[in-house]
């Protein structure tokens, strides 16, 4: 394989790791705190993507970057509601209610989302989507530059919010220990609303650079960047967040590597699948691999 | 709570609910008189993830029974009957299909069905219609084999609508006859080269029954041309570089995408954007949708888009008027612009209304005897010959497909189809880009 080639197809799975991994660490914080699965989080990076495309069209001309804040406001007030309306209610009360609650609220969503929009395809245009940015070898469209930075100054704010704020260190430690976080002075209960607002609104991000990066959006789309979601944060280990991210940019090369290394396979046994039939199936051999050697996963903390 | 109180309180949730379920929707009807009426029911996906399509052929059937009800009805036996739609939703699913048409045929009574969107939908629902020997004129599934399968009798299934096999078979005569000597001649290519062809398709029916549509064309018409590349990809797939990457490394002259509206822009604007592969791009009919201009946006430009009716495209000639009255009419009724399953399902209310007529009766068998025979002026999609007519041998209709590329217009922001091919409906010439790169070699 040529080098140019290699090193764009690494920056392309870097790009990719970057949606997983704003995914993945919301999915990470909401469970971290409330011990809840949210299966419905894909289906909020598909809302975020929808408000995205809906405020780019409402007012015209408005850089689709700008919109990432007001998209980050919105989710965060639905994410409030979705706990405080869904989730508060029904905590304590069994998992099996939290699993239906959440599958529940897939088809909630994307009834919605088609109803609004319809069930065709949505997408936005970035201005600068015709850039392209030289780095070494490379070329690389500007938009996934400026996804990759966007992504890293979340990651650095959120790591410091995390570590040095008082809200942060009351969320580690409800993840920690509710009970003695309760006993400690801590509002549990306003500590898992704001994560699970904190949660949507870092799927608003990953929703709304989706849709700058090019991509589209259906009411049906939130599945399979959740089922990848998932596998990066039981990959990188349930609870942990830089087990997300380790795990969300392996997930994202690995996904643009291996379908290319498979085609030597293909000639030699004559295997028939789908070229991207491979990048799905790479993500869940990753999941199985890491499973079977380190069943809490590459960070994670024994007993979770 | 006591247990009085408790029963009674589960008892008004019992009786609430009986009363909610019995104020479903009635199934979307139009008006006809009730006594003399010809029934069709009408197969579409109006709600589930092909809804838009669902819609789009609901209200074009609409527009059809309103206008042939206007016009006094269909004549039979020397009465006037008018027409009445009933709508089948089949949820864009079989199991959907299968009760819609099930309904259509056991309680609605219709004298006959129309539509019928998506290959894999219709292959499940069609069953029910030859158990029941119900004429179905089929507008929304591309693959031949819904006429064509033998563990069912198909007899009474008639195909309205381009197949897998079509839409190969004009893109590529295109490509030959006028692609292929304008990059020949600007990059000065022996003319014995054979074209290079690189094909990316969906996994599924559809997608390889284009592959192999593809195949057959290049060999039925001896056509110098190689396919130097083909690459499979799993349905609503986003992620389309690598593959891309490995179809530019095979240095096609064209790329022939097998793809739905959603994965077709994204191939093109990947393929173009990240990858590099400043190529022709193809595409197959079902793209030729405002929201693929609205989503490909410069990156589109200059490819090739096989057509037979687009929300843009107004093709010269003798269809050109009706083509404008259909659109004109069908956007003041529903404030919204018709799609290409419309048209073909609009035609589809138009075809049986005349087999009716010409049958003389709703018996269906007679109807069914009727569209075997049947041959009537294009409506609104130009046919072969000008003619509406079905193949003896499968019950196929035959369309002069015709081929747009995608120029950007200023105005809109965005591009628009014009059509290039065939001479009789052209709009515009072809135009090869400045941007453009051939594929390996001259010789």
């Amino acid at each position: 394989m040529d080098t140019g080639v290699f090193l764009l197809i690494l920056a392309w799975g870097l790009y990719a790791g970057c949606i997983y991994i704003l995914l993945a660490i919301g999915l990470n914080l909401i469970f971290g705190v409330m011990k809840v699965v949210n299966f419905a989080h894909g289906e909020l990076l598909m809302i975020a993507a929808y408000a995205t495309f809906w405020v780019y069209y409402t007012y015209p001309r408005i850089n689709p970057y700008l919109i990432i804040p007001v998209v980050m406001l919105l989710m965060a007030f639905l994410g409030v509601l979705i706990e405080r309306l869904c989730f508060r209610p029904i905590l304590g009360t069994g998992k099996l209610n939290e699993i239906f609650l959440s599958l529940g609220l897939i088809y909630v969503f994307q009834n919605l989302a088609a109803l609004l929009w319809s069930a065709g395809s949505r997408s936005i245009h970035s201005p600068y989507s015709g850039i392209s940015v030289s780095i070494g070898a490379i070329t690389l469209p500007l938009d996934y530059v400026a996804i990759i930075v966007i992504t890293f100054i979340i990651l650095v704010v959120f790591h410091v919010f995390m570590k040095r704020t008082t809200v942060g260190r009351a969320m580690r430690a409800t993840s920690q220990n509710r009970e003695a976080a309760t006993l400690m002075g801590i509002n549990v209960e306003r500590i898992d609303m704001l994560s699970f607002a904190l949660g949507s609104t870092l799927a608003a991000v990953a929703g709304s650079l989706w849709m700058i990066s090019g991509q589209m959006v259906t009411p049906y789309m939130g599945s399979i960047p959740a089922i990848k979601a998932f596998a990066v944060i039981i990959i990188g280990g349930l609870g942990s967040i830089p087990g997300a991210i380790v795990a969300g940019l392996t997930l994202g090369i690995a996904e643009n590597i291996v379908p290319f290394l498979m085609q030597s396979l293909v000639a030699v046994f004559g295997l028939e699948m789908s070229f991207t039939a491979w990048k799905d199936t790479i993500a869940f051999f990753i999941l199985i691999v890491v499973l079977v050697i380190r069943p809490t996963g590459i960070f994670g903390e024994k007993g979770e | 709570m006591n247990k009085k109180y408790r029963y009674g309180i589960l008892f008004t949730v019992l009786a609430i609910s009986v009363l909610l379920a019995g104020c479903v929707e009635k199934p979307g009807e139009t008006p006809g008189g009730a006594a003399e009426e010809i029934k069709i029911g009408i197969v579409a996906p109006v709600t589930g993830g092909a809804s838009t399509t669902g819609t789009d052929m609901w209200q074009a059937a609409v527009l059809a029974a309103d206008e042939i009800n206007a016009q006094g009805g269909v004549s039979v036996n020397g009465a006037n009957m008018k027409v009445k739609l009933i709508k089948g939703d089949t949820e864009t699913s079989r199991e959907g299909g299968v009760k819609a048409v099930t309904k259509l045929i056991t309680v609605d009574k219709v004298d006959i069905l129309i539509g019928g969107f998506s290959s894999g939908i219709t292959y499940a629902d069609q069953v029910v219609a030859a158990e029941h020997k119900v004429p179905f004129i089929i507008t929304g599934a591309s693959s031949p084999v819904i006429t064509r399968r033998t563990d069912v009798d198909t007899s009474y299934f008639f195909h309205h609508c381009p197949t897998t096999d079509d839409y190969p078979d004009s893109t590529l005569l295109f490509v030959d006859d006028v692609v292929k000597p304008a990059i020949y001649a600007k990059f000065d290519f022996d003319d014995d080269r054979p074209l290079r062809l690189g094909v990316i398709y969906q996994d599924s029916k559809y997608g390889e029954g284009v592959y192999d549509g593809i195949k057959k064309t290049i060999e039925n018409n001896n056509l110098n041309m190689e396919i130097v590349s083909e690459e499979k990809f799993k349905m609503s797939e986003t992620d389309f570089r690598s593959v891309l990457t490995t179809i530019k490394a095979a240095k096609p002259d064209v790329v022939y995408p097998a793809a739905f509206l959603n994965e077709q822009t994204l191939i093109v604007a990947q393929g173009r954007r990240d990858v590099g592969l400043n190529t022709i791009y193809l595409s197959v009919e079902c793209n030729d949708d405002p929201d693929y201009y609205t989503g490909v946006g410069e990156w589109g430009e200059y490819s090739i888009q096989e057509s037979r009716f687009g929300p843009y495209a107004n093709p010269a000639g003798a269809i050109r008027s009706s083509v404008l009255k259909f659109r004109d009419d069908f956007e003041s009724k529903w404030g919204a612009s018709p799609g290409m399953m419309g048209a073909s399902t609009y035609e589809g209310v138009y075809i049986a209304a005349e087999a009716i007529k010409n049958a003389n009766s709703v018996d269906k068998e007679k109807v069914r005897a009727s569209l075997a025979e049947l041959e009537m002026p294009q409506i609104i999609e130009v046919m072969k010959d000008s003619t509406i007519t079905f193949s003896p041998d499968y019950r196929e209709s035959k369309f002069a497909l015709y081929m747009q590329q995608l120029i950007m217009d200023e105005a809109a922001g965005e591009t628009r189809p014009k059509i290039v091919w065939p001479e009789s409906v052209k709009e515009t010439d072809f135009v090869l880009p400045d941007w453009y790169e051939p594929g390996a070699g001259g010789a």
